[in-house]
């Protein structure tokens, strides 16, 4: 086997080394020293593949070979098989449930075969902390392009003609928003990077940071370079270590090889980055509250009419973009406006990464051209609901966001038609739900979310959220009544219009797009004392359908409290009394002779 | 710069508020978290107002909204009195038993008797921060809104007695809503879980503010005073001086 130019590349991103793939790393380094090969394969530990349901992940190259959920157990097996004898182990191939096939290569794998990737590019390819990695793979050939041979306009014409929209949530036209700030003659100028990803399920923006921080620094030096500015801050959220610690290496490595710092690459533009830990709170991910966060002050947003591409960080113009927006900047200026704008849809060119989490097969990161149907999305690339059950709906855009039912399935992911029906893009955060998930209970989390996670500054907000909550508590709990979902309606309205702050404004999305298509659920809720879902444990009971029942007995082993009596090949009864309500019994029946009733327990015996 | 409110034509100035402009010209715009001297907030929403801008309207907060030319303003549409009576609510919600809170929901017809309405809640404050941006004028700091979310409110590091409070009672003029427990007693005062001993006015005796307040503008201003007089003899001994200063002239 010649290993001149092999290379075995494992998945260190955060999923990947919860499921020890670095001890996966370090033992193949070891393996392979102990084993006796004239020249060695390169040992690599990448950033996030995306699969992070599958990982720890492991590829080698060129062969093309990718194994799946990889132990520190089949390091040896690897190496004298694979490595050494060129053979391919069978049970740690990728199982692909669209094909219904095992896979050599993960580039065949329904889940990879319908992304494309740009700003997700080299994670999974490149040691991010590695500059020369970066470097092979045309890494700041972009940044030397707008150095040496581009005018601030001739870039800012670049990206308006591209159509990149910001990543961030609002789409806001990245071109436009660098060429006002350009217009502004006040210096200094700032470049900031919005790394503090809260979207509950969202990570897309972690594992660009963590497995790829390069492409973020040269974006954010072109930008910085577009508009005459010397100093960028990268607000990281404190939680993401991993990526503040690959970003700094990444950042002192840069500096080192003269891409950050005065002179850069003897171009006489100097630019220098600093990262600036968030706190953590949601709120901080709101541009205004950033900035407050930046300057050593409460992260609290204020009144945007003065934008701050205007009036932005220490009252100076400053441009705000997100990790993945950033991310978009140095393929855009090698590969041309032309080049990006092919990709997508009208007014949402390009691709926009999506981490695609709940009910969902295939649970993990995935970067589409906008315009892809919501359905490709869950059942091609998803493969699916878990257990194939029903879907019954997905949520986008975090707290901000809204619930698509299954009637807008065949929706376009992008800015406009997400909006168009009550939802919005956010970040990317996709949440999948089946029929066991109550949409009322959904409702009521996100309030609960938000109630900790408004910064609490103007009274609709921190009112609003605190009363909808407590309305929504109360549903829950089977002691809501109908005027109660005018009230949530009436007081949604006040809150989008009167808050102070695009966090404020979005707010009532998960209550308003619920009502709006679930409403039959609240009804259930309030008129029959009944949660269709089993999740309102007050409003839920089991009980087993004598006719369906074929006594086989396994809710009587899975019931935790024993609450389930019968003989065998005789109906089982579920005693009420003892019940916890923890659905078990509801999940293991094979014949779905399990059903949910309400308050009243229902029960022929 | 010329603006439209409720129809009729203002001339404002650059870099104006439309609180300021409305403010000038006498038109009210109900607010608590406003005040002369204190740059806008945003934070209570009650000043919202409709403008049309170019044919498109939006609700802006007129506390913080910068005037453009040519905008039409709407304090009272039927959409912003629906919407602030509703913020009225949501305060009255926090604060049952505030009286200024009370009127204001009497004003605007808010419907107190309200299934969710907790009599017994003894809040008065409605965090409108204008006591924290009192003190931060005065350059002490020693209050901050601490907290998020719902569990915001305004409080010493670590609600302890603030080594940098004065006992000014800056916070407590502020107050729209009289939130603020001051406690002056005996010839102390007891403000954010701190006691001060209080001066009393050498002409009137009678006790006016603390010895900490008094140094600490003292210090400010670099002087030395020998007798220390209350606002009210202060305001009697200027105005004796000035009729005799008169009485000089003619």
């Amino acid at each position: 086997m010649n290993n001149s130019n092999r290379k075995i590349l494992v998945c260190c991103g955060t999923g990947c080394l919860a499921n020890n793939s670095f001890e996966v790393y370090t033992k193949l380094k070891e393996k392979l020293k102990d084993t006796k090969i004239a020249v060695q394969p390169l040992v690599k530990a990448t950033g996030c593949n995306g699969l992070c349901e599958k990982g720890p992940v492991v590829k080698i190259l060129p062969d093309d070979i990718s194994y799946f959920k990889v132990s520190t157990k089949d390091v040896d097996a690897i190496v004298e098989k694979t490595i050494l004898n060129g053979e391919i182990i069978d049970k740690l191939l990728y199982y692909d449930t669209n094909e219904k096939k095992k896979l050599i290569s993960h580039k065949d794998a329904t889940f990879y075969k319908h992304q494309q990737k740009i700003s997700l590019r080299n994670i999974g390819e490149v040691d991010p902390l590695l500059i020369e990695d970066y470097l092979e793979r045309d890494g700041y050939k972009a940044l030397r392009k707008v150095l040496f041979e581009m005018t601030s306009e001739e870039i800012i014409d670049v990206i308006e003609a591209s159509g990149l929209r910001g990543r961030g949530g609002a789409g806001f036209p990245t071109g436009s928003k660098w060429r006002t700030c350009y217009k502004y003659n006040n210096f200094p100028k700032y470049i900031v990077c919005n790394g503090d990803e809260g979207d509950p399920g969202a990570f897309m923006d972690r594992s660009i940071m963590e497995g790829d921080p390069n492409t973020v620094i040269e974006g954010m030096i072109i930008c910085g370079y577009a508009i005459k500015s010397h100093k960028g801050y990268l607000y990281i959220r404190d939680e993401y270590e991993l990526a503040r610690k690959n970003m700094q290496i990444a950042i002192d490595n840069a500096k080192k090889h003269g891409y950050l710092g005065e002179n850069i690459i003897g171009s006489n533009f100097d630019f220098d980055l600093e990262i600036v830990r968030g706190g953590g709170a949601f709120v901080c991910g709101e541009s205004s509250a950033l900035m407050a966060s930046i300057e050593g002050n409460v992260g609290e947003p204020r009144a945007k009419y003065i934008r701050s591409v205007e009036k932005g960080l220490w009252n100076q113009p400053t441009i705000l973009n997100n990790v993945e927006t950033w991310a978009n900047i140095p393929p855009i200026i090698s590969n041309g406006a032309k080049w990006f704008k092919s990709i997508g849809i009208e007014n949402n060119s390009g691709t926009k990464v999506f981490s695609l989490v709940g009910k969902v097969k295939n649970t993990g990161l995935v970067e589409v051209p906008m315009g892809t149907k919501l359905r490709e999305l869950v059942f091609d690339i998803g493969g699916g609901i878990i257990k194939d059950r029903p879907f019954k709906a997905i949520q986008t855009g975090g707290p901000s966001g809204g619930c698509i039912p299954k009637e807008h399935l065949d929706i376009s992911l992008d800015f406009d038609s997400l909006s168009n029906i009550g939802s919005m893009m956010g970040s990317g955060g996709v949440i999948v739900m089946d029929d066991t998930t109550c949409m009322v209970e959904l409702a009521r989390y996100y309030m609960e979310f938000l109630s900790e996670e408004s910064c609490g500054k103007c009274t609709t907000c921190r009112e609003g959220i605190k009363i909808m909550l407590e309305i929504l508590t109360n549903i829950t709990k089977g002691e809501g009544e109908l005027e109660d979902i005018e009230l949530l309606l009436d007081l949604s309205e006040t809150i989008s219009n009167a808050s102070l702050c695009g966090l404020g404004k979005t707010a009532p999305n998960p209550v308003i797009t619920t009502i709006k298509y679930f409403k039959d659920e609240y009804i259930d809720h309030i008129v029959n004392q009944k949660c269709n879902a089993g999740i309102c444990k007050k409003l839920t009971s089991y009980y087993i359908e004598e006719e369906i029942c074929i006594g086989c007995g396994l809710c009587a082993k899975k019931c935790p409290t024993n609450a389930i009596t019968g003989i065998k090949k005789e109906p089982h009864i579920i005693n009420a009394d003892i019940c916890v309500k923890c659905g078990a019994c509801f999940t293991n029946c094979p014949t779905g002779a399990v059903k949910i009733g309400g308050v009243v327990v229902e029960s022929k015996n | 710069m010329k603006v439209k409110i409720n129809g009729k034509l203002y001339n404002g100035n650059t870099g104006e508020t439309l609180m300021e402009l409305a403010k000038r010209n006498n038109i009210y715009i109900p607010n608590l978290c406003h005040k002369k001297g204190f740059e806008g907030q945003g934070r209570c929403r009650l000043c919202i107002v409709e403008i049309n801008d170019g044919g498109k309207t939006k609700i802006v907060s007129s506390c913080v909204y910068p005037i453009k030319d040519g905008i039409e303003v709407s304090t009272n549409s039927d959409k912003i009195i629906k919407i602030r009576k509703n913020i009225i609510l949501l305060l009255l919600l926090r604060t049952p038993n505030n009286d200024t809170i009370k009127s204001l929901a009497k004003e605007y017809n808010v419907d107190i008797h309200y299934k969710y309405l907790d009599n017994k809640k003894k809040e008065n404050c409605i965090l409108c921060g204008l006591c924290v941006e009192a003190c931060d004028k005065l350059g002490t700091k020693a209050i901050s809104l601490v907290n998020r979310g719902t569990t915001k409110k305004v409080s010493t590091p670590y609600d302890d007695a603030s080594k940098d409070c004065i006992g000014c009672a800056a916070c407590v003029e502020v107050c729209p809503t009289d939130a603020i427990s001051i406690d002056d007693k005996n010839g102390k005062r007891t403000i954010w879980n701190r006691t001060f001993n209080l001066v009393s006015c050498s002409i009137c005796g009678k006790y006016f503010t603390t010895y900490e307040a008094l140094k600490y503008t003292d210090d400010k201003l670099n002087i030395e005073k020998e007798n220390q007089i209350c606002n009210s003899c202060k305001r009697k001994e200027i105005s004796k001086k000035f009729k005799e200063s008169f009485k000089n002239t003619y």
